[in-house]
């Protein structure tokens, strides 16, 4: 029953986003105000990430590659296809849910319970379109490519590992990345980029705007908030895998 | 104006405001008086559409907000200043932009211009040099200074004030108490104050209206409440033997009569 009373009451805000904005150049100015957040605040801990994810999952398929038979150039394509199909998309949205969910969570917590929120409904401001809709946006803008940044950046980092632990050159490494490239691989990347990124900043907005209470329902809002948004990634990464691949 | 017609408030079962009326004129101070839990901060989210009533009519110029469509309801949410309990000023944003921030949204003002506005409200709520500020560097009352400024900026027709007074000490109530009345008459305001600061009652009560358990129990002017024979009120508002003292001074300045035996041996043994 709770359930579907969230279910419905998330539905009623995303509908509720979609006013006249009371001044273009406001939200503007808010728009990219979040993209500056989302994305530029994200860019230092994707980076990190992504080329440890990529580093590491070099090492540890040269590891299971005992084989003769087996080219090395194998090694980067199973690099290159385990960061753009999984690593890049899923486990950076995983990270960014609780980097930018967390946040997203916080701040309109705070704005609830400190009443902000009232204030600007006072005003005459329709605070859902005000406040959730370039927080969307801005997700659904940056965070696509923050995952194209973390696919570059995996690669790369898997090829800088291969070379320093002399696992492989970098010559049959890029050999390796060219070989059997499928372009919708990366459409397939983005297309989980662009879902995430929705249950990211919608799920985290949904909890941040509806708390109740003082500063200890905020630090709830946002952990539910992230819980919630994890979960909801991996079951959106099942059901695009099985629809998709 | 504002007219409240019998509104009745209910969370689950427990009615919270039950048949209250008033009518709230313009240019005078408005006040809502009672015990934490009597309902005020109901009725002004009420008033303020922040709630809906289950029942009655809260009519701005004779017209029912309830009744108004959305667009209807944005332009008289234009005409409303409030200054919340908490100050509610935006953290991320300087004092200057946080007061900046209605005229960037409704007006089509020029950067100076709008600085200029700006300005004016700081130095009419006494404040300078505090543009750049951020709400955390500064005191309670600055901020609530600086949320009023932000609630006038835009020159409302009605001002909402939600226990101005809470948390700040009595020198700092007073200028606060001082600065809503002076506003309401300068630009002839629609002032409605929740309190229960006697200080404030007794200074700014133009209209006040006491509830007791989410009922209207008495209205009247701060005049009228020395002469009041309503017990409720009278323990509510002249709660302490300081404040009893306080009112019997009033009546004897007012009247020539001692109103009772009690003072008149307090007064006698002093």
């Amino acid at each position: 029953m709770r359930l579907l009373s969230d279910i419905g009451q998330f539905l009623l805000m995303l509908k509720g986003m979609f006013k006249r904005p009371e001044k273009a150049s406001m939200y503007w100015k808010e728009l990219m105000h979040q993209c500056v957040e989302i994305g530029i605040g994200s860019l230092g801990i994707v980076a990190i990430i992504s080329v440890f994810i990529g580093a590491v999952s070099t090492i540890q398929t040269a590891y299971q590659l005992v084989s003769p038979l087996i080219p090395l150039t194998t090694i980067a394509q199973i690099v290159r296809d385990t960061v753009i199909l999984e690593f890049a998309p899923t486990l950076v949205c995983i990270v960014l849910a609780g980097v930018a969910g967390s946040r997203i969570a916080s701040e309109l917590g705070n704005m609830r319970v400190s009443e902000q929120i009232d204030a600007l409904e006072i005003m005459g401001i329709n605070t859902k379109t005000y406040l959730i809709l370039p927080k969307i946006a801005a997700a659904m803008l940056m965070i696509p490519l923050l995952v194209i940044i973390a696919m570059a950046l995996g690669i790369w980092g898997g090829r800088l590992a291969g070379t320093a632990a002399g696992i492989i050159s970098p010559n049959i490494f890029d050999k390796g990345l060219a070989a059997d490239f499928l372009p919708y691989n990366v459409f397939f990347a983005l297309v989980k980029g662009y879902v995430f990124s929705f249950i990211i900043s919608s799920v985290p907005a949904y909890y941040g705007y509806y708390v109740r209470g003082g500063a200890l329902e905020i630090g709830r809002a946002s952990t539910k908030a992230v819980v919630v948004s994890c979960v909801l990634i991996l079951f959106a990464d099942y059901i695009l895998s099985a629809l998709l691949l | 104006m504002i007219e409240v017609k019998n509104i009745q408030k209910k969370f689950g079962d427990k009615v919270v405001i039950e048949n209250v009326s008033a009518e709230m004129k313009p240019g005078q101070c408005n006040l809502i008086i009672g015990a934490s839990g009597s309902g005020k901060t109901v009725l002004m989210k009420c008033m303020v559409g922040l709630l809906t009533p289950d029942q009655g009519e809260i009519c701005y110029h004779g017209d029912n907000f309830f009744s108004m469509n959305q667009e209807q309801r944005t332009n008289i949410r234009k005409e409303i200043g409030m200054l919340f309990q908490g100050s509610a000023l935006f953290d991320s944003l300087t004092v200057e932009q946080n007061i900046m921030f209605p005229l960037d949204m409704f007006t089509t003002d020029s950067a100076p211009q709008k600085l200029k506005r700006v300005n004016e409200v700081l130095e009419r709520v006494n404040l300078k040099d505090v543009n750049r500020k951020f709400p955390a560097e500064l005191s309670g009352g600055m901020k609530k200074r600086v949320a009023l400024a932000r609630a006038v900026v835009l020159n409302p027709k009605y001002l909402f004030c939600d226990e101005p007074n809470s948390g700040l000490d009595p020198q700092t109530s007073l200028v606060i108490d001082k600065l809503i009345q002076e506003l309401t008459v300068e630009f002839n305001i629609t002032t409605v104050v929740n309190t229960h600061d006697m200080n404030s009652v007794m200074e700014t009560g133009d209209y006040i209206l006491y509830m007791y358990q989410g009922k209207k129990e008495w209205e009247g002017t701060r005049k009228d409440i020395i002469f009041s024979k309503n017990q409720l009120l009278n323990d509510f508002i002249f709660a302490s033997e300081f404040l009893k003292d306080a009112k019997d001074m009033r009546m004897l300045e007012e009247t020539g009569k001692m109103p009772n035996v009690r003072n008149m041996d307090d007064m006698t043994r002093s």
